[in-house]
């Protein structure tokens, strides 16, 4: 095993320098000029120049490469050329910041959904099942800045359940994550329990469910002890993978809460052209990724009996 | 089978109802009293922000957002007057406005005695120490630095003091020069409250220069304790200091007991009758605290504006046909608005406008299709329909605030008129279109505004027979087409730097072409001559004829086509005293007052 983990490690390097290099031309080649959007219209040559020779873009393309590679290396990806701003710093309070908005809703909304799914996989083609899929749909249709719009006007301004807006410190930030948590939520039903219900339909249709129902077993035993173990396995996939993003936080939700977390420190980024920022979070994500992905193997293995990590 | 069933029909809703209780348990913790609640013992200013300022650092920033916040804490040597119209400069730091001297080069500045920074760990005792003439000659030379400054010099002070450019030149060899060890021949301290300023050649506007942010006075203490992280603090002689900072939360500015200013005794005629002089003379600021939220989306901003947690906005497209309505040259408020809060409109210092590419094989050398072009857009209609009215039409490049607008010269632009635009495209060769290409026209942004904007121009000039196609680029790709002349046409704009017409006219002067503001590359030396004898004048009518003749110049060759002067209208909570839009300060809040009892009653609900 600690091999399979050590080789697995060392596949991650040719992923991130694959990432680097694309992301190294996506940005520095090919993308919009930081300099020129810092400087604005009829900016003169030498203040173009002297910009670019504070923020290193005069160096030679392979020099400013091994630098990105050397950031890699450290996770030190210097400072936002716009805000001035330490990035190690500022994605790790962005990241906690991120993580107080997406987890919380994450967990709740896993075991939510799931118990939904398994009722209405028990209930199959029945009006409950079909009503359950079909208000599912529904909500799907509905775009996330739909809900947004939605539930800040109504639950934040029209009936003052909430704060409309903004964020705190610690346990005081709870009042102002409420609502987005329960947006995030309520957003997440529709697409997780139609997975979900599917991952529990495929497993009823099983062999050893039919075994255990003719050997008498109840059919609460036969839902919770025979057919959830089974159906972690997909679960289980389906979720760790979805961990990386949770620390990217949700960019609308953030935007529209005054949430000060990576989601909007990325878009504010791409807005401003501020390389530095975007070159640092794709790298993050990259990298959180590959490692929840091993993570994810780990624990398949470790779940279902049949996968052999060898 | 039956009996199972409902077995778990009773442990499945459990375990639903049981998250659904975890969910909600939400609802009551979210419960909460509402920002800007009233407390009258302190007098509290709930304002936002909508972008993240860049720095804090005076020369290290030019944008918008950093300057709103830099005007609270620090000073630069003049301000502009809150109250009067046009805007006129007057002394911040000193204790009159500058002297210039028999050879029309040299200004003499003296600072006011007694104005002291902010009480800061980098003094000694971390006690404010007095401003002295050493400060303003640090902070220019640090203003001059280009590993400080590599943006706003160019715009604010080259080629304008002696011997500055050269010092700028020398920290671009050398980093970390030693100031006090560097003699400018156009910097002279005469003792610790006065100094000299010699420019390069005789320059009226040089002097709004010291009215922006970037040339706010900094202590040497300051810089050399703090380094870059200046960027996000702040030690300034303002009416404000920096309480609170987060990079996206609710930055707090608490009142400085020591700030110099009062309240202005003076104003325009009608400001008496509107309150606006009520605290003539008084001790600034009036505010105790200020809160100013990262609020970056639109909606979140009206809804807590509404809710009374905001004291002032702006209304923006999509809200107006709901909020507000023109009623002849008048903004109003509409039905409950009109009850609740009050209105307010200020002509913005900016004018939009499409330029014309002089270098443009078909629209070069065409002055009757450049003409048929001008007459061929309806921009009331334009005004009207995109903007819901918020905006002039111009008569000539300078927005109506300014001095040397059409306020004070007579010349009227191309009114629309369809005859007309068929009988120059005719003229020019092209009779009903017939024989002229499709035209194209360059766009700094691909949002659905700017689509919308050009879908109804593209339909106003297919009425004449021209037919325009739109491309809409990045900023950065745009502003190298246009600087590289490659456009035929492009959606272009301009913001005053100061409040000037000079600066508006300088578009088109023949050497400052593309890359230079001259966007069109437009050339006529009759209307260099006059720019050239315009720049060095001072404001008064003989100036005014000059800018008339440019103007004209400027409407028979049409450089570009006028489309809009913005008017901003926005709404403000009753209980906001002294409010007057001012676009020449970075901010007003210094002159604000709140009455604590109506905003503590006045909250919603």
């Amino acid at each position: 095993m600690v091999g399979y983990i050590i080789r697995r490690l060392l596949y991650i390097i040719p992923t991130i320098m694959g990432v680097a290099v694309l992301v190294f031309v996506l940005f520095t080649v090919a993308g919009e000029d930081p300099v020129r959007i810092a400087l604005g219209q009829h900016a003169t040559p030498q203040a173009i120049a002297d910009l670019e020779a504070l923020w290193g873009l005069d160096q030679p393309l392979w020099k400013q490469f091994l630098d990105f590679l050397g950031q890699i290396v450290t996770f030190d990806y210097g400072e936002s050329y716009f805000t001035g701003e330490v990035l190690s710093e500022a994605f790790a309070s962005g990241a906690l910041v991120s993580l107080s908005l997406t987890l919380p809703p994450f967990v709740l909304g896993l075991v939510l959904n799931i118990a939904i799914a398994m009722m209405i996989a028990y209930y199959r083609d029945t009006w409950i099942d079909r009503f359950a899929t079909a208000t599912a749909v529904i909500s799907m249709s509905f775009s996330y800045l739909v809900y947004i719009i939605a539930m800040q006007y109504f639950l934040a301004y029209e009936f003052e359940w909430f704060p409309i807006n903004g964020y705190a410190q610690g346990l005081d930030a709870i009042p102002y994550l409420a609502l987005p948590w329960l947006i995030i939520m309520l957003v997440s039903i529709g697409p997780d329990v139609r997975i979900y219900r599917t991952i529990f339909l495929n497993e009823m249709q099983t062999n050893y469910v039919r075994t255990a129902r003719a050997k008498g077993v109840s059919e609460p035993s036969v839902l919770f002890i025979h057919i959830l173990k089974n159906a972690m396995i997909p679960i289980l996939t389906f979720t760790i993978v979805a961990v990386p993003f949770l620390i990217l936080g949700s960019f609308l939700m953030e935007r529209f809460f005054s949430i000060p977390g990576l989601g909007d420190l990325m878009i504010t980024a791409i807005n401003n052209g501020d390389f530095p920022v975007l070159k640092g979070m794709t790298m993050y994500i990259t990298m959180t990724y590959a490692l929840f992905n091993l993570i994810t193997d780990l624990l398949i293995a470790a779940v279902d009996p049949r996968v052999k990590l060898n | 089978m039956a009996v199972q069933k409902v077995s778990i029909w009773r442990k499945t809703p459990q375990l639903v109802l049981s998250a659904l209780l975890i969910a909600t348990v939400a609802v009551p913790i979210g419960c909460r009293p509402r920002d800007g609640a009233g407390n009258t013992d302190v007098k509290v200013l709930d304002s936002f922000r909508a972008d993240v300022y860049r720095s804090l650092d005076p020369p290290r920033q030019f944008d918008v957002a950093s300057a709103r916040i830099i005007s609270n804490i620090y000073d630069p040597l003049l301000e502009y007057h809150y109250l009067k119209r046009p805007y006129e400069l007057t002394p911040n730091l000193l204790e009159s406005m500058p002297e210039l001297g028999a050879d029309k080069l040299t200004y003499t500045f003296n600072l006011r005695k007694g104005i002291k920074f902010h009480d800061d760990p980098c003094f000694p005792g971390g006690k404010g120490r007095e401003m002295t003439a050493d400060d303003v000659l640090y902070t220019l030379k640090r203003f001059a630095d280009v590993n400080v400054n590599p943006q706003s010099y160019p715009a604010l002070l080259q080629n304008r003091i002696k011997g500055l450019d050269d010092f700028r030149e020398k920290t671009r060899q050398q980093k970390d020069l030693d100031y006090d060890q560097e003699n400018i021949e156009g910097l002279e301290k005469i003792d610790d409250y006065s100094f000299k300023i010699v420019m390069t050649e005789p320059d009226p506007l040089l002097l709004m220069s010291f009215a922006t942010s970037p040339l706010s006075i900094v202590p040497k203490e300051a810089v050399e304790k703090y380094g870059r992280k200046l960027e996000h603090h702040g030690v300034g002689t303002g009416p404000y200091t920096l309480a609170k900072n987060p990079r996206k939360g609710v930055m707090v500015l608490k009142k400085n007991p020591n700030y110099h200013g009062t309240y202005p005794t003076e104003g325009d005629p009608e400001d008496q009758g509107q309150g606006l002089l009520a605290q003539s003379g008084k001790k600034l600021p009036f505010v105790d605290e200020i809160r100013i939220p990262l609020i970056e989306e639109a909606q979140p901003r009206m809804l807590k504006f509404l809710n009374g947690e905001l004291d002032a906005i702006g209304i923006d497209r999509d809200n107006f046909p709901k909020m507000a309505e023109k009623v002849g040259d008048k903004f109003k408020l509409k039905g409950k608005f009109a009850d609740q809060f009050n209105i307010s409109s200020v002509d913005a210092l900016s004018s939009f406008y499409i330029t014309i590419n002089f270098r443009d094989k078909v629209f070069g050398q065409n002055k009757a299709l450049r003409q048929a072009l001008a007459y061929a857009i309806d921009t009331p209609a334009y005004i009207d329909k995109m903007e819901n009215g918020r905006g002039h039409a111009l008569n000539t490049i300078v927005p109506l605030p300014i001095a040397g607008s059409e306020r004070s010269v007579s010349v009227k632009w191309y009114p629309p008129n369809l005859q007309q635009a068929k009988a120059k495209l005719k003229e020019a060769g092209y009779p009903d279109g017939k024989g002229l290409p499709p035209i194209v026209i360059l766009y700094g942004s691909q949002d659905n505004i700017t689509r919308q904007n050009h879908e109804f121009l593209r339909a106003q000039l297919a009425k004449s027979g021209f037919q325009l196609k739109g491309e809409f680029l990045s900023f950065s790709d745009y502003l190298g087409r246009k600087e590289g002349g490659s456009f035929q046409l492009a959606s272009g704009g301009w913001g005053a730097d100061y409040p000037d017409a000079e600066n508006f006219y300088q578009l088109f002067y023949g050497p400052n072409k593309a890359p230079g503001p001259n966007d069109g590359s437009y050339q006529n030396s009759e209307y260099d001559q006059l720019y050239q004898q315009m720049r060095r004048m001072p404001a008064g009518e003989d100036r005014n004829q000059i800018i008339e003749k440019m103007a004209l110049l400027l409407k028979e060759d049409v450089p570009v086509v006028f489309l809009k002067a913005p008017i901003s209208v926005g709404m403000r909570q009753k209980w906001l005293l002294n409010f007057k839009s001012n676009l020449m300060l970075g901010s007003s809040f210094k002159f604000l007052d709140i009455d604590t009892d109506a905003k503590a009653k006045g909250l919603k609900k």
